[in-house]
C-alpha cells in the first residue's frame, strides 16, 4: 500500500519514529501545530486544502494525524480515495492510545495541562499561526505591555484579570513520556513549567498503539473511521466521536 | 444638571470612572433612573455591540464598556428595586462540568449585566445540580452553559435532561455557547437557543423574553 500522511506536528517525533518501521510506504506531509486556535472553519479550510493537494492517483488512502481537534475536522470531504480519521476529540487521545483511557483519565482530571515533545520544542510554531488565531483577532491575545499601552495602566488591570491568562483554573501539568525522547530534558522543562506555574506534575507513560495502527493499516472500526470517496466527516456526540455521511 | 449625553459617550468608551461620576449628579439632579438606563446606557450598549459585530471593537472594549454600564447600573439599581421594577430577566450562567475554561462564560455574563439583566455566576465545572440549585433559587428565567471542549460538550445535554427530571426545564430558557458548539448541537439537544459570541448572546436573551402580560 502507499498512504499519505497529513499530520499535526504536534506529533512529529511520534510519527517519524513509526513511519521509519512502518508496514507500508507512508508519505507524510506535516501541518503546523496549533490549527485549532484559527477556529474551526479555517482550520478546516487548511486541512481540506491539504487533502485536495494530495496526487490520489499515486495513494490508496490519506491518513489525518488529528482528533475532531475543537470540530476542526467536520465537514472535511474526500473526493477520490479513503480519508482515514482516528476516533478522538484531540491529540491527547493519540497520545495516550485510546479514546476511553482519555476519558477516564479526563473524568478525575479536569484541570489538566499536556505537555509532550511536541509542545516543549514546537511551541514557537504557534507564532507563524498567531496572527490568525481567534484570540488575536477577537483582541485577546495581547501580552499585559500591550494593554497597558493601548487602554492604560487601570483598564489593562482589569483586562488582564479578566482575559490574561487561559489557565488559570488548571492546577495539574501532566507530562506525557512517548519513547521517543532522547533524554530526560523534555521531563526536566515540563516539570520547571508545573513549579513555576504552582502546578501538580505527573508524568504519564503514553502509548504508540493507535498511531502505529493508523499508519499500518489496521482501522478497525471502533477506533478508526475510513471515510470514502463522496462523503464527508461529521460530527457525533457519543463515544464514536465522528460518522461519515454522503458529501452531496 | 448633568450633561447625560456624557453618560451614553461614558459607557461606549468604557470609561467607568466618568460613567459613574455622571451617574452620581445626575442621581443627584433628580433625573429618572429608568431614563439613564433606557434613554442613555441600553442605546450605548447597543452600539458597543454594532461596533463589535463589525469590527470596529474587539474584546477588551466590550468588556471596559460592560464594566462602565455595570458601576452606573450598581448606583441606579437599588433605586430601581425601591420603585418595583424589575431587571431585564434572571440569568444563572456557568461552565459545564469538566470544563474549567471560564474567559468566554465571563464576557458573556459582564455583557448580560451590562444589558440590564441580573447575572449568578456558578464559576467553571458546575454540575447540573447546581443549576437547578441556582434557577430555583434566583427564579431564573435563563440559565447559560458553556463549553470549550468537544470532550465536554456532552455535559451541556445532561444539564438540559437534569433540568426536565427535576422539573424547571419550563422555566428557563436555556442558552448555550462556547467555541466548538453550534447551532445544529444546541437544536440537537433540545436547547432554546445559541449565541456566537457576547454580543450575540444579549441580543438573544432580548428576543426571547416573555412579552409582559
Amino acid at each position: 500500500m502507499r498512504l499519505k500522511l497529513i499530520s499535526c506536528e504536534i506529533v512529529f517525533r511520534e510519527m517519524c519514529h513509526l513511519l521509519a518501521e512502518a508496514e507500508h510506504r507512508v508519505d507524510v506531509e506535516f501541518l503546523p501545530k496549533g490549527l485549532h486556535d484559527i477556529g474551526a472553519s479555517s482550520m478546516r479550510k487548511r486541512l481540506q486544502q491539504a487533502i485536495d493537494g494530495v496526487e490520489a492517483p499515486e495513494y490508496d488512502a490519506i491518513l489525518l494525524g488529528y482528533g475532531l481537534c475543537g470540530m476542526g475536522l467536520a465537514g472535511l470531504v474526500t473526493r477520490h480515495i479513503p480519508l482515514v480519521v482516528p476516533r478522538a476529540h484531540d491529540c491527547i487521545t493519540l497520545f495516550l492510545g485510546s479514546k476511553q483511557r482519555y476519558a477516564d483519565y479526563f473524568a478525575d482530571h479536569s484541570g489538566v495541562y499536556f505537555r509532550t515533545t511536541g509542545w516543549l520544542e514546537r511551541a514557537e510554531n504557534m507564532n507563524q499561526l498567531q496572527q490568525f488565531s481567534i484570540q488575536s483577532k477577537s483582541g485577546m491575545g495581547m501580552s499585559y505591555p500591550e494593554l497597558v499601552e493601548k487602554y492604560g495602566q487601570e483598564n489593562a488591570d482589569y483586562l488582564w484579570e479578566q482575559i490574561g491568562d487561559f489557565v488559570r483554573n488548571y492546577r495539574q501539568l501532566t507530562f506525557i513520556e512517548m519513547g521517543v525522547e532522547q533524554n530526560g530534558r523534555f521531563e526536566q522543562q515540563a516539570r520547571a513549567e508545573a513549579g513555576e506555574r504552582d502546578w501538580k506534575f505527573e508524568k504519564l507513560r503514553g502509548d504508540l498503539g493507535l498511531l502505529r495502527r493508523l499508519v499500518n493499516a489496521q482501522w478497525d472500526p471502533e477506533d478508526f473511521l475510513v471515510v470514502k470517496p463522496g462523503e464527508k466527516i461529521v460530527v457525533r456526540y457519543d463515544d464514536s466521536i465522528i460518522a461519515a455521511e454522503p458529501a452531496s | 444638571m448633568a450633561d447625560l449625553q456624557q453618560l451614553y459617550e461614558a459607557v461606549l468608551n468604557g470609561d467607568a470612572k466618568s460613567a459613574v461620576a455622571v451617574t452620581k449628579e445626575a442621581l443627584a439632579g433628580n433625573v429618572d433612573p429608568m431614563t439613564l438606563v433606557t434613554k442613555f446606557m441600553v442605546p450605548a450598549m447597543d452600539e458597543v455591540g454594532r461596533r463589535f459585530e463589525c469590527e470596529e471593537y474587539f474584546v477588551p472594549e466590550l468588556l471596559l464598556a460592560a464594566r462602565a454600564m455595570k458601576g452606573s447600573l450598581e448606583l441606579i439599581r437599588p433605586l430601581l428595586t425601591a420603585s418595583g421594577a424589575e431587571p431585564t430577566g434572571r440569568v444563572v450562567i456557568g461552565t459545564v462540568k469538566g470544563d474549567l475554561h471560564d474567559i468566554g462564560k465571563n464576557l458573556v455574563g459582564s455583557l448580560l449585566e451590562g444589558g440590564g439583566f441580573e447575572v449568578t455566576d456558578l464559576g467553571a465545572d458546575v454540575s447540573p445540580e447546581r443549576f437547578v440549585e441556582a434557577i430555583r433559587a434566583h427564579n431564573a428565567d435563563f440559565i447559560c452553559l458553556s463549553a470549550l471542549l468537544t470532550v465536554t460538550m456532552p455535559a451541556m445535554k445532561n444539564v438540559i435532561e437534569t433540568l426536565k427530571s427535576s422539573g424547571v426545564r419550563d422555566q428557563v430558557k436555556v442558552l448555550v455557547g462556547g467555541a466548538p458548539v453550534t447551532r445544529e448541537y444546541a437544536a440537537q439537544i433540545g436547547a432554546d437557543g445559541y449565541a456566537e459570541n457576547a454580543s450575540a448572546a444579549v441580543h438573544l436573551a432580548r428576543s426571547l423574553l416573555q412579552p409582559a402580560a
